[in-house]
């Protein structure tokens, strides 16, 4: 089956006064119909730019140094400005980072719904997109009446429903939701993510969900990207890098994060912090904070090796767990 | 209801600022050096009874305290006292004749500035960096920064007295209008109501079909021909009533003070813009707007630009306020009987009743348009409101 949207050794830099920016490096995955997808990392490391590069939204000072990205077997970066605005929002639409934001203060919620369906489908008359917004507003769970009203008097919860709904608008095949509840509290998180994807599942949507938040990322996703310092660092069914995690910083991310359900223990951290981008580390950019860090993982970048048929690292010393989820092996603290 | 009872307290606000503002005002004048029984009555022509007489007609003769309580009584019934310096003419009467011209010709210049400076501001901002940026930029400053008078004066050199495209200066042709069937206030009211029903008109034109405007070339035509009709329409009431030569001669002498006006200072209103919107293209929902695939010229407009409108409408008050103040500048460069030179030669003349009539009138008049102002927020930004309600969330 042809991938939905299939990211190629992409690779994107900022320029700065002080130089080049590595945000994304060689950035490779492939996406079906119906997938969910999720990229966590630390914050910096690259997964919003790969959001931005895939809606083609990136700021003046980015540039595109290799790489491409197919979406439905377009090269997005070969289309002309005015194609790919047609296709945004009908084929590929996005959930932002600062959903509270992203209204626009002065004209209602449902104005701005209706105005990204007449603009994609001019057959639409107004009243149809009206009738759309009430369907997209039951959908998420807000009343239907609300879609008269301005962004200010919605509460959070609503205004994250309220862009979710948004982005359903144009039934687009792919949906990249930037931590998507982020600034929400944790009920509410969980109460709409957990709505967003039985709406996915229903209709058969692909799916993006960005988070630094691991648990977020282990609830919804089916594929999990581990992304650090701009580079990929582990991909792999979820299910399979969460039992298994062979990378020793997808190993660290799982243990830094404390577990309702299990045993009480010491949070595990990740000692040192994130490089800088200008000048990343020799060989594999993870080694400097690596506790298996040898000396070919200073000196060789490691490259994406399967390490089961859909689980891939870019690791030359990857830790082994049992799939039990006993004894480590390896990681030593 | 609500709305209401917001009006009221507004409006007595409003008569409240004015009452101390008047109160300032005849102050001031009382504080001037000199006063008209110097003038007048020091005469040594005049006998002692005949001056004490006419002090006592004057109402000098009364304490300061006793003159404003009665001016201020007068005030509100409308009556404003006989001016000194053109005795017996009431003041109203004087008022009533420049007022309207003042405040045509600085209210047309001052929208006319800032809708050069918001379209402006508004294309430089967009294209920030780019060469049409820089250009825009250092004309405006320049305009901005220029003596006023000069520019006036060069402008009047190059467009009337070179080219011959404007008349010099004046309000109207005095040679056009010896034979003229009308008083020039009579047209120039009819004028003014003219231009409103049209403002009115077009602005309901394009009320009825925003809907479709945004969306079909057809109902912008639709818009823009009947515009174009009603104008004409318009020229066409004119011609039949033989007012349309007389209407002209105005607006040909109204267009080189707007257009000084104008260049002095559109930069303002642009530069004010263009750092506004600077600010408002950063924002998530014009990211949001362009990635829901609008386009470009939406995206600006109806995001960034209109979100970066809402502070520059405050510069729009309190560019009408200094305008006004620098009136007087302004009406003698160009010898546009207005208020401006009503005001200099009473106050010059210690004709108080003229003088504190015409600061009173300013006073109101910027009152008045502070509260348009108010209205008008509301109006452009949902999250303003008037009704005394907190927004929630």
């Amino acid at each position: 089956m042809d991938a939905l949207l299939k990211v190629e050794d992409f690779t994107m830099h900022y320029s700065t006064k002080a130089g080049w920016v590595q945000a994304v490096d060689g950035i490779s995955f492939a996406l079906n119909r119906g997938q969910s997808l999720g990229l966590v990392g630390e914050s910096g490391c690259g997964k919003t730019s790969i959001a931005m590069s895939i809606m083609r939204l990136l700021p003046y000072n980015a540039q595109t140094k290799r790489g491409k990205i197919y979406l439905g077997g377009r090269d997005i970066y070969s289309m002309t400005a005015e194609e790919f605005r047609q296709a945004r929002w009908k084929e590929i639409s996005m959930i932002f980072q600062a959903a509270m934001n992203a209204l626009n203060p002065v004209y209602t919620v449902g104005s701005q719904i209706v105005e990204a369906i007449v603009e994609h489908e001019p057959d639409t008359t107004e009243e149809e997109a009206r009738r759309r917004v009430a369907e997209l507003f039951d959908l998420v769970g807000i009343p239907a009446e609300r879609s008269d009203h301005y962004p200010h008097e919605y509460s959070g919860g609503m205004k994250q429903r309220a862009v979710i709904a948004m982005a359903l608008a144009c039934n687009p095949s792919l949906i990249i939701a930037d931590e998507p509840t982020t600034a929400l509290d944790v009920i509410v998180q969980d109460k709409i993510l957990r709505e967003m994807e039985e709406i996915r599942r229903r209709i058969n949507m692909s799916m993006i969900y960005i988070s630094h938040d691991i648990s977020v990322i282990a609830e919804v996703s089916d594929i999990v990207g581990v992304m650090y310092a701009g580079k990929l660092m582990e991909i792999g069914e979820a299910d399979d890098v969460f039992k298994r995690p062979r990378h020793p910083y997808t190993y660290g991310l799982m243990h830094a994060y404390p577990s309702i359900l299990g045993d009480k223990r010491d949070l595990a951290t990740i000692p040192g912090e994130p490089p800088n981008l200008m000048a990343p580390p020799e060989g594999c950019r993870f080694n400097p904070r690596c506790d298996r860090a040898t000396d070919e993982c200073r000196a060789v970048e490691p490259l994406m090796t399967k390490v089961a048929p859909e689980h891939s690292i870019a690791c030359h010393n990857p830790v082994w767990a049992p799939s039990s989820g006993g004894e480590q092996v390896g990681v030593a603290r | 209801m609500i709305m209401r009872r917001y009006m009221l307290g507004r409006v007595g606000q409003l008569v409240l600022t004015l009452l101390i503002y008047m109160t300032l005002v005849y102050f001031l004048m009382q504080a001037m050096p000199g006063d008209i029984s110097q003038m007048y009555l020091a005469n040594p022509r005049i006998p002692q009874a005949a001056r004490e007489e006419l002090k006592k007609q004057l109402g000098l003769d009364r304490s300061p305290f006793l003159q404003y309580i009665s001016y201020i009584k007068n005030f509100f019934t409308g009556n404003l006292g006989v001016s000194f310096s053109q005795y017996p003419k009431p003041v109203w009467d004087i008022l009533i004749e420049r007022l309207p011209r003042t405040i045509v010709l600085f209210v047309t210049a001052n929208c006319l500035s800032f809708y050069v400076g918001f379209v402006l501001g508004r294309i430089i901002a967009w294209q920030r960096g780019a060469t049409v940026d820089h250009i825009a930029t250092v004309v405006g400053i320049t305009f901005w920064t220029a003596f006023y008078p000069l520019l006036s004066l060069i402008l009047i050199w190059l467009f009337a007295y070179t080219l011959h495209w404007l008349p010099l200066n004046q309000f109207i042709e005095p040679a056009l209008w010896t034979r003229a069937p009308f008083t020039s206030n009579t047209v120039f009211g009819y004028m003014v109501l003219g231009i409103a029903l049209i403002a009115l008109a077009v602005f309901f034109i394009f009320w009825t079909l925003r809907r479709g405007l945004r969306r079909t070339r057809r109902s912008a035509a639709l818009a823009w021909g009947m515009t174009a009709g009603v104008i004409c329409l318009a020229i066409w009431i004119a011609h039949a009533t033989g007012t349309l030569i007389y209407i002209w001669d105005i607006i040909r002498h109204m267009m080189l003070p707007v257009c000084t006006l104008t260049l002095i200072n559109f930069a303002g209103t642009m530069l004010l813009m263009r750092d506004s919107m600077l600010e408002t293209v950063q924002e998530d929902y014009v990211m949001a707007a362009r990635a829901k695939g609008l386009p470009d010229n939406v995206v600006r407009d109806r995001y960034a630009a209109r979100n970066a409108l809402l502070p520059t409408v405050t510069s729009l008050v309190l560019s009408l306020a200094s305008s006004m103040s620098g009136g007087l500048v302004t009406e003698t460069m160009f010898s546009w009987p207005g208020l401006g030179q009503v005001l200099f030669r009473a106050a010059l003349g210690n004709d108080y009743p003229l003088a504190t009539g015409a600061l009173v009138f300013t006073g109101v008049f910027l009152l008045v348009a502070h509260f348009v102002a108010d209205l008008l927020y509301a109006a452009l930004d949902p999250r303003i409101s008037y009704t005394g309600q907190p927004a929630e969330g």
